[in-house]
């Protein structure tokens, strides 16, 4: 606890670096609004604090009489004073509640033509979806161009909040919830790709994940803005955040997605579904070292090839078809002690991704890499041969 | 003036010390005659240590949560203590029940019946002039269901704990597998614990006020009581509704709140925000009163603009039930409908500003003494205000986009409920100790503490506005490390604070044993409470009091011979009246 001390006396150390200021950093069209207002109310509210103060204390000083002493006058009422400061306050809150809707107004006017992503939000994490199969927890926009985001939660009630953007709007299951925001500062690009690879490779051998808060850059080298969720949504509340990535241009934005749009033709389907593993969601629910504290899902670790309790107390093998049925349908067979609370991934995954889940899944497994798994996924990579297939093609109309 | 020197033609009044037989607390002994107590005074005490054995329970609760906050990868439920009690617990989900906790806690079982139902019970018939409440075993039933609320909620801790923040919006409160339905069964009871009292303070102010007793006449504490009451009948059956209503969805799937059977989740905050926002002037409201008292009384001064405070206290009950829906503003409403909802948030501002200033007035050219509830009423103001003020930041629609559900607004309620509430029940409790105990406690003592408290709860709370208009959301086990050094700040705050209400704790326990005889009018007040010896007998007045204007200070005389107040008035026969009967005249004999 004592080394804790330095950064208890030092309160303001993390913002004297040239973050004096009162907010983060302003980096979309609503913050100067919002600040503007924030200023104008606080400038009023101090002076009116100050004046109370100084009476106050003022007062206390002043009249402070002995024991027994009476007070130098009893006058108990003045009409007029009460009734100038009953009403005259008003007149500024009205100012206040004006500039405060029309700054309202604004976050729910979305212009025409806005470019559009999905936002699906779940426990606890973020899936951005921009179209075509290709969803990311990260959200990435273009600078100076509006964007509208279309939200579903697929549980709890989630907050979809960006400090940098001055936005926040709660993400209510049953149904779509709209916000738009025009970001204004692109983020840099500050670490070369040798050195991310390099980042990587560590990353690998240490099977470490991605530290966004210690790195202070994204896994493309990126500056990032932080996103958090809002509203309580329990065990995990505090740990789903995202960040947010604004390019200078479309182009750059699109070769992003492209970059995540499917699995490389020389990456192992286990490799890409240790990717999906992180960044579709499944590591906040299924630990994948035998962890069960602080999980809400089994631990993937020796789950594949192995007899699983049920629910309502029935046995299943842990096979292909129960990996893929439970990532579809997750409600159908529900293992013993755990709550039906997994979403489903129906329409959010393409067949390769589930295959390269299952995969990923077997590598955990020590039983899982038997004779007959092996079978069995090689007959999965014919089957995805067909949406892959598909898939491409839909990418490369959407190009032209 | 001495007592000798009392002009011919007035007379001194002052009731003097008690005998054993006429003080409450010792006309009768032995537990039962307290279990089954009938006496307003009695179950007011009863309900002092039922309230503050809950405020040490969700206090050390909220040490907790600050000591966890130390440090952003959190610190106190990550240590192995934690692990060996709870093993299948991670440190988050400690965390999110034990800030549930501290909040339902202080919410359900603190702060709604501190000031209304533990001194509200004590005090309400005594400054009416009234020998008990109308309803005195109804009363008495108040209590227990208190007791009964307080003890499902413990259930709930035991059991498996609740994990869904104090609010219980669905739909997490309808999948979670932590024990909702123990705790809301508590909030259940409760409520009709809530209900009972503000029946019965309704009834006691309309029909048992004696002769003489105009409404205008009432000390404001009173209008204040009868404001909550108001708000507590009307508003505490929809939160019962509510509850039942989400018991229902959890167990039978009926549909009302939760989307997976055609439900909407935010219904549920409609309704839950109906009842909790008017909750919130049942938490502040009682507290205005009691500042009203205190201020004009140790400012030796007439209340400034007494009719303004009193009809603000009605117009913030009536203009409460209007505001719910700012809890809202970004959930997803219609655009309309939040403006509306932003546009009705500001004018409960407006009473509320006029009360400080009004006390602000009161103290203009009083004779203003020092003493611990003074202490404790201007620390009240100096915290109120910063909370009101920052409430114009959230209930602007554009800034509160940016601050909503952030520690902003945290910070913003807890200079409300504990900078108005506490600090007021704390100020309260010592402008009344003498009163109810017949003591007087160490007055240089209960300063530091008033100090203490002042400081420990700016350096907890003021680092919180700055986290949240930087960006950091509430109710968060852990955090980014950019927040560390004003989270660390805020918990050397919460460590102060503590200590604070532990002063101040002692100094009243010590009092009781050590303290010296309170005299009936220790502070020069003119409401009747302290026309009656402390602690008052077991009837409160031997017969119904002369009943004068509550803030007239005239014929109230420091008398150094005596060191005491008394009362000097210009001599008057009275036609002299029978004893009372035994029992009191409503007690259905």
């Amino acid at each position: 606890m004592l080394n804790m001390i330095p950064a208890a006396i030092m309160p303001l150390a993390d913002y004297t670096d040239s973050k004096l200021s009162f907010f983060p950093e302003s980096a979309s069209t609503f913050s100067s609004d919002s600040d503007w207002i924030f200023y104008f109310i606080s400038i009023v509210a101090l002076i009116f604090f100050i004046a109370i103060v100084i009476a106050l204390f003022g007062f206390t000083v002043k009249y402070k009489k002995a024991k027994g002493m009476a007070a130098e006058s009893q006058t108990d009422h003045n009409t007029t004073i009460e009734l100038v400061w009953s009403i005259g306050p008003s007149f500024l809150l009205i100012v206040m509640f004006y500039f405060g809707a029309q700054g309202y107004l604004a976050h729910r006017t979305i212009p025409e033509g806005s470019y559009e992503l999905g936002v699906d939000a779940y426990k606890w994490g973020w899936g951005i979806n921009y179209g075509k199969f290709v969803i990311h927890p990260e959200l990435h926009v273009v600078a100076g161009e509006p964007t509208k985001l279309t939200m579903t939660s697929s549980d709890v009630i989630h907050s979809l909040y960006i400090p940098a953007f001055r936005v926040k709007k709660d993400i209510v299951p049953g149904r779509y919830n709209y916000m738009w925001f025009k970001a204004t500062k692109p983020s840099e690009k500050v670490v070369t790709d040798e050195e991310l690879e390099q980042l990587a490779a560590k990353d690998a051998e240490t099977n470490a994940s991605w530290n966004y808060d210690e790195r202070q850059f994204t896994p493309d080298g990126y500056t990032f803005y932080d996103l958090y969720c809002t509203e309580y949504c329990g065990t995990n509340h505090s740990e789903m955040q995202t960040v947010v990535v604004v390019h200078e241009t479309r182009a750059d934005l699109d070769a992003w997605i492209k970059k995540y749009s499917k699995r490389a033709s020389t990456e192992s389907p286990a490799s890409y579904g240790q990717k999906l593993y992180e960044r579709r969601g499944c590591k906040t629910c299924h630990s994948i070292d035998g962890t069960k504290v602080g999980y809400v899902g089994p631990t993937w670790k020796d789950l594949a090839g192995t007899s699983r309790p049920l629910a309502n107390g029935d046995e299943v093998l842990a096979d292909e078809n129960y990996l893929r049925e439970s990532i579809l349908n997750p409600k159908a067979k529900i293992a013993a002690g755990y709550q039906p609370v997994m979403p489903s991934y129906k329409g959010q995954l393409t067949d390769d991704d589930i295959y390269s889940l299952v995969e990923y899944i077997k590598s955990l497994s020590e039983s899982g890499s038997g004779g007959e798994a092996e079978a069995d996924a090689g007959e999965g990579t014919e089957e995805d041969t067909s949406p892959g297939a598909n898939d491409e093609q839909a990418g490369d109309e959407a190009a032209q | 003036m001495s007592v000798g020197s009392v002009p011919a033609g007035y007379e001194v009044k002052d009731p003097g010390y008690p005998t054993p037989e006429e003080n409450y607390l010792t006309n009768s002994r032995g537990l039962l005659t307290w279990a089954f107590t009938l006496d307003h005074k009695r179950i007011g005490v009863m309900y002092l240590v039922g309230v503050s054995v809950s405020f040490l329970v969700a206090g050390l609760l909220a040490l907790g949560i600050r000591l966890h906050l130390f440090a952003p990868e959190g610190w106190l439920f990550n240590n192995s203590f934690f692990k060996w009690l709870a093993p299948d617990k991670a440190p988050n989900d400690i965390y999110n029940q034990v800030f549930t906790l501290h909040g339902a806690i202080m919410v359900f079982l603190f702060i709604i019946p501190s000031i209304p139902a533990a001194l509200g019970n004590f005090l309400v018939p005594v400054m009416l002039g009234a020998k008990d409440v109308a309803f005195p075993r109804l009363n008495l039933s108040s209590f227990y269901l208190w007791v009964a609320g307080a003890v499902f909620f413990v259930m709930a801790l035991l059991a498996s704990g609740l994990d869904t923040g104090w609010t219980f919006y669905t739909p997490y409160s309808t999948t979670t597998d932590t024990s909702v339905i123990m705790a809301t069964t508590g909030a259940f009871i409760l409520g009709f614990s809530s209900i009972f009292t503000g029946l019965n303070f309704i009834v006691t102010i309309n029909t048992m006020r004696p002769p003489g007793m105009t409404w205008f006449r009432m000390p404001l504490f009173l209008w204040a009581t009868y404001s909550t009451s108001i708000i507590q009948v009307l508003a505490t059956p929809v939160l019962g509704i509510t509850l039942l209503l989400l018991i229902a969805e959890r167990t039978m799937h009926i549909g009302i709140f939760d989307p997976e059977y055609n439900g909407d989740p935010v219904t549920y905050q409609h309704f839950f925000w109906f009842y909790s926002h008017p909750a919130v002037y049942i938490m502040i409201l009682p507290a205005f009163g009691v500042i009203s008292e205190l201020i004009s009384v140790h400012s030796h001064k007439r209340i400034f603009g007494y009719r303004f405070i009193a009809y603000s206290s009605i117009a913030i009950a009536l203009l409460g039930f209007l505001v719910w829906g700012h809890h809202m503003f970004t959930a997803g409403m219609g655009p309309m409908t939040t403006i509306i909802f932003s546009a009705l948030t500001f004018t409960v501002s407006v009473p509320s500003a006029i009360k400080v200033f009004n006390w602000l007035a009161t103290m203009y050219k009083g004779a203003i003494s020092l003493t611990t509830p003074m202490c404790y009423a201007i620390a009240f103001i100096f915290l109120f205000t910063i909370g009101g003020l920052t409430g114009l930041h959230l209930g602007t629609l554009a800034t509160d986009m940016h601050l909503h559900d952030t520690y902003f607004v945290v910070a913003h309620f807890h200079y409300v409920m504990v900078g108005g509430t506490l600090v007021a029940f704390l100020g309260a409790v010592f402008h009344w100790w003498p009163k109810m105990f017949g003591r007087m406690y160490n007055e240089l003592w209960g300063q530091i503490s008033a100090v203490i408290v002042f400081l420990g709860f700016n350096l907890t709370f003021l680092p919180q506005f700055v986290l949240g208009s930087r960006g950091m959301p509430r109710r968060y086990a852990t955090y980014d490390p950019e927040f560390a050094g004003l989270h660390a700040m805020s918990t050397w705050g919460a460590l102060l604070l503590g200590v604070g209400l532990f002063v101040a704790l002692i100094v009243l326990l010590v009092s009781l044993f050590k303290g010296k005889k309170a005299p009936a009018n220790p502070w020069g007040a003119a409401t009747l409470e302290w026309a009656c010896t402390s602690p008052p007998p077991f009837y409160n007045f031997e017969r119904a009091p002369v009943v004068g204007d509550p803030y007239e200070f005239g014929d109230i005389q420091w008398d150094g011979a005596s060191d005491r107040y008394v009362k000097v008035e210009p001599k008057r026969e009275t036609i002299p009246t029978e004893k009372p009967s035994e029992s009191p005249a409503h007690a259905g004999e």
